[in-house]
């Protein structure tokens, strides 16, 4: 019994070895955070200043613009770095509403079982039928756009993914027994699920989080693209990407800055994602 | 002296159904017990797997609402589960599980689980030393405490528990199986802890067990299940040393018992009790060795054959003994 | 079986009332419809004959029934813009979808299907590793990213190819492209990992043991049964041939359904949108249904309700 004692616990933080990609996707991500997060600081213009004089500049031309210039003579870098904020903020806070109402969600049905879990479950089949995309373009038909109105409706984007997880994973805490044991001492349902059974699936409920991530940047970059998401003067990825498309014969560079910043985005959370899965949760899809 | 706990000709069915659009059926799991538990007294519940006794024992704690009948804690009927007069009882009825490893939060320190009820119930005072004098009554050290649940052995976790539920001083403590899952070698241990402990604390406990063995070390008074009812009931010495219903002599004939064997060997012939496909009348009867053809259509009612002994057999009934004189 | 299909139709025929439910719910939300759909300076008589034709002055629960039976009878409202039935509008557009997208639906199989099959089966090998790169750029590069990099290559650079509009067949041939190498990597990789997952079963072992040869056991043992979760997917697809071209026909200015439905929200031409909704969920509605039909058939272990329950 003794030998149990001295055995040393595990160290909490140590970084596991992790294969060249997923070092890159960590470091990109890191890299448009800190972006996204000092965005004020280290852009070179207002995003939206035009520079008359400097129209249709070439990226790696002049120092003032190094990743040259549209077609009124706004600073792509800046704009970029703006986008990149804009994106980053939309993406984040969807993920994170979604999360929070599918979770809750699913914890509602695994408590109240009978008509609650079969209505969170028609309701995830509901969603799950329909292309995201085409339940978007619908509502902003109806409603008209803004950025919490596009935030919150982004938000819908995979709350069944969450809400069947934390279903499941609820169910069967409650069948283990330590659910079961802590209302016995008298605890609160609310106690028994964010104190106890929250943290328990935690790490299945963020890996979930990093898979769904990027499917949510590529979903808002699609409907700026179109036109239908973030609205000018505001730009995004998506955004400066539909506006460049006009330029395409002759800037593509407007257009290729962002689309390349998409795509590394959404590949590096995915190899992230799918690594963390890997080591974390065999389990999930 | 009043009753710690009382539960009144209590009564549980669950429906059970095959398919989305199957039959639906009634099985009685519990079906009409009446038993009381008074204070510093160890109520043991003997049955086999699918007699009801865990039910029995949800069903005391209020966890379950009996459908029929009722149970009364302290003279107050019990709150209905989930209510926070239930909520607030569960300081004074605490419950040790089958499987502690289950039972405990894997991601917390175990120390941190034992005080929670404390934090539950916002009990003020010393909660680390509260924890800590918890710790050393099941006799673990500090040390222990800063464990997580999996780093400790099986004996070890149940100690936690029984900790755990002995942290807001309740007065009934129910135990389901409590060591049936841990090695013989550190039951005797973990049964000799629980002895300590009621003794003294003055806890009333129920003792659910399969192993007359354990129930025997332990229990004053002891009541045998069968498919959901009380077969016999009686002071632990009584029932082990003269068992009087056929169920209860091949129990404890076929449990190694110390010293010469008092009563013949009866073996169980027949199907393992099925709660789904219950036999009419008395419902051992297709195992009964000395069934009367009036068992298989009459259920016999618990009476007293002697005082403070209860049995339910047509043999055994006064008016059956009778007849035979 | 009949208990199976029932509860299968019982269900789509649920996800259709709830997405009539949603538009319903939605449109009822978004405002006054008669001030949305005749503008706000209408004259209050146009709006009073607007409120009254469709008996926006009634309760709400009968205008619910109302819609439901308006919708049932096929009455999905005119278009605001040039004042013709939705319905017809969106059928007009319908085959010039189908053009790009059932092409396209036969490039992924084409290409998805072998690729993933081929490199399950020589798992870890160079093929294998540019499946797997594929299908992650595949993932990460959205369609319009891939769109606007096969015009910039093909149309303004060299020239070959032209970059919009629905003149010649040259014209669908940069939009087939686009819809088909974006699911081919999709479906590579799914392929592949239910093919190794089938791989990797005790009877594909036993078969091999058996003596049998490995081809055989591939095509008779294999394949069969990686075609199950692989029907799932394609039938998404088959479900998704409607609403998958929205970005990629309004990048190519192609004169389809998706096109439509982007410049009816633009113009908030509701009742076009509410039609394309429900002609796409009735699509995905109907393909899950026969999916499901299809696993009955190709799962005999399903035929007898193990799944009705789930």
């Amino acid at each position: 019994m003794t030998d149990i004692a001295n055995a040393t616990p595990a160290p909490a933080l140590r970084l596991p070895r992790m294969p060249w990609y997923v070092a890159f996707g960590m470091g990109w991500i890191i890299f448009v955070l800190a972006v996204a997060l000092l965005a004020d600081v280290i852009t070179p213009y207002v995003f939206t200043a035009m520079d008359l004089k400097y129209r249709l500049v070439p990226p790696f031309q002049t120092w003032a613009h190094p990743l040259g210039t549209d077609e009124l003579g706004r600073d792509v870098l800046s704009r970029l770095i703006v986008s990149i904020r804009i994106s980053l903020l939309i993406a984040f806070g969807a993920t994170v509403i979604s999360a929070v109402l599918g979770t809750t969600l699913g914890f509602l049905a695994a408590h109240f079982r009978g008509i609650v879990e079969q209505a969170v479950l028609m309701l995830a089949d509901f969603q799950a039928a329909l292309p995201f995309l085409i339940l978007a373009l619908s509502v902003l038909a109806f409603f008209g756009n803004s950025l919490p109105l596009l935030i919150g409706l982004m938000g819908l984007y995979g709350w069944e993914r969450y809400a069947r997880i934390a279903r499941g994973l609820a169910i069967s805490a409650s069948a283990q027994g330590y659910a079961t044991a802590i209302t016995q001492l008298g605890a609160t349902p609310q106690r028994v699920y964010l104190r106890h059974i929250l943290p328990n699936i935690a790490s299945t409920l963020i890996v979930s989080m990093t898979l769904i991530f990027p499917e949510v940047i590529l979903l808002e970059s699609g409907l700026s693209f179109l036109g239908l998401g973030v609205q000018p003067p505001m730009t995004s990825l998506g955004n400066m990407v539909g506006y460049g498309r006009e330029y395409i014969t002759r800037a593509a560079w407007i257009m290729l800055c962002p689309a390349t910043v998409i795509v590394l985005t959404t590949l590096a959370v995915s190899l992230v994602g799918d690594w963390l899965r890997d080591r974390l949760d065999p389990t999930l899809g | 002296m009043s009753a710690l706990l009382d539960l009144h000709d209590i009564a549980r069915s669950y429906v059970t159904r095959k398919g989305l659009f199957g039959q639906r059926k009634l099985v009685r799991a519990v079906d009409g017990i009446s038993l009381t538990v008074n204070p510093g007294e160890t109520l043991g519940i003997v049955g086999e797997s699918g007699s009801g006794k865990s039910t029995l024992g949800r069903m005391a704690l209020g966890l379950e609402t009996p459908d029929e009948g009722h149970v009364t804690f302290d003279g107050a009927p019990m709150p209905s589960h989930g209510t926070p007069a239930w909520r607030a009882l569960r300081r004074q009825m605490q419950m040790v599980f089958q499987d502690p490893l289950g039972a405990l939060d894997r991601r917390l320190p175990v120390i941190e689980q034992i005080i929670e009820p404390l934090i539950i119930h916002g009990i003020d005072g010393d909660h680390r030393r509260a924890g800590l004098t918890a710790l050393s009554a099941v006799g673990l050290s500090a040390d222990h405490g800063l464990r997580y649940p999996h780093e400790l052995s099986g004996g070890q976790r149940q100690r936690v528990v029984i900790a755990r539920a002995l942290i807001t001083d309740p007065r009934l403590l129910v135990c389901d199986e409590p060591v049936s899952a841990l090695d013989v070698s550190i039951q005797a241990q973990v049964v000799n802890l629980l002895i300590d402990l009621q003794a003294a604390r003055g806890l009333g406990m129920v003792f659910i067990s399969h192993d007359l063995r354990v129930v025997r070390q332990i229990a004053a008074r002891v009541a045998v299940m069968y498919l959901g009812r009380v077969v016999e009931e009686a002071a632990a010495t009584d029932l082990f040393r003269a068992p009087q219903h056929p169920y209860t002599r091949a129990l404890v004939s076929a449990a190694p018992s110390p010293g010469p064997r008092r009563i013949e060997r009866v073996i169980l012939t027949g199907e393992p009790p099925n709660p789904a496909a219950r036999p009419t009348g008395c419902a051992f009867h297709p195992r009964c060795p000395v069934a009367l053809p009036r068992c298989r259509t009459e259920a016999p009612a618990l009476s007293r054959i002697a005082p403070g002994h209860a049995a339910a057999c047509h043999l055994l009934s006064p008016a059956a003994k009778v007849a035979a004189r | 079986m009949i208990r199976f299909i029932l509860t299968r139709l019982l269900r789509a025929f649920v996800t259709i009332v709830l997405v009539v439910t949603f538009a319903f719910v939605v449109l009822r939300l978004s405002g006054d419809p008669a001030t949305i759909i005749l503008g706000p300076e209408a004259p209050p008589e146009a709006i009073a004959a607007f409120r009254a034709s469709w008996g926006l002055d009634q309760p709400v629960m009968v205008q619910y029934v109302q819609y439901f039976a308006a919708i049932f009878q096929g009455d999905l409202g005119m278009s605001m813009r040039d004042g013709r039935p939705a319905f017809d509008l969106v059928m007009e557009r319908i085959p010039a979808t189908l053009a790009l997208t059932i092409p396209a639906l036969f490039l992924k199989l084409a290409l998805g299907v072998p690729a993933g099959v081929y490199a399950a089966l020589h798992q870890g090998t160079a093929f294998d590793r540019t499946v797997m790169v594929a299908a992650v750029m595949g993932f990460a590069v959205p369609s319009f990213v891939l769109a606007l990099g096969l015009v910039l290559v093909f149309a303004v650079n060299l020239g070959w190819l032209p970059s919009g509009g629905r003149d010649t067949v040259w014209h669908a041939i940069l939009p087939i492209i686009t819809l088909g190498l974006g699911g081919a990597a999709a479906l590579a990789r799914f392929t592949r990992s239910a093919m190794l997952e089938v791989l990797g079963q005790p009877y594909i072992r036993t078969a091999s043991s058996k003596g049998l040869a490995w081809a055989v056991v591939v095509r008779s043992h294999a394949l069969p049964n990686a075609a199950i979760p692989t029907v799932t997917l394609i039938g998404f697809l088959v479900g998704s041939l409607i609403a998958g071209a929205i970005v990629v026909e309004s990048v190519f200015s192609w004169p389809g359904v998706g096109r439509l439905m982007v410049v009816a929200v633009a113009n908030r031409d509701l009742a076009v949108v509410q039609c394309i909704l429900l002609l796409v969920a009735t699509t995905m509605v109907t393909s899950n249904l026969i999916v499901d039909f299809l696993y009955g058939a190709l799962d005999p272990r399903l035929r007898h309700g193990a799944r009705a329950a789930a």
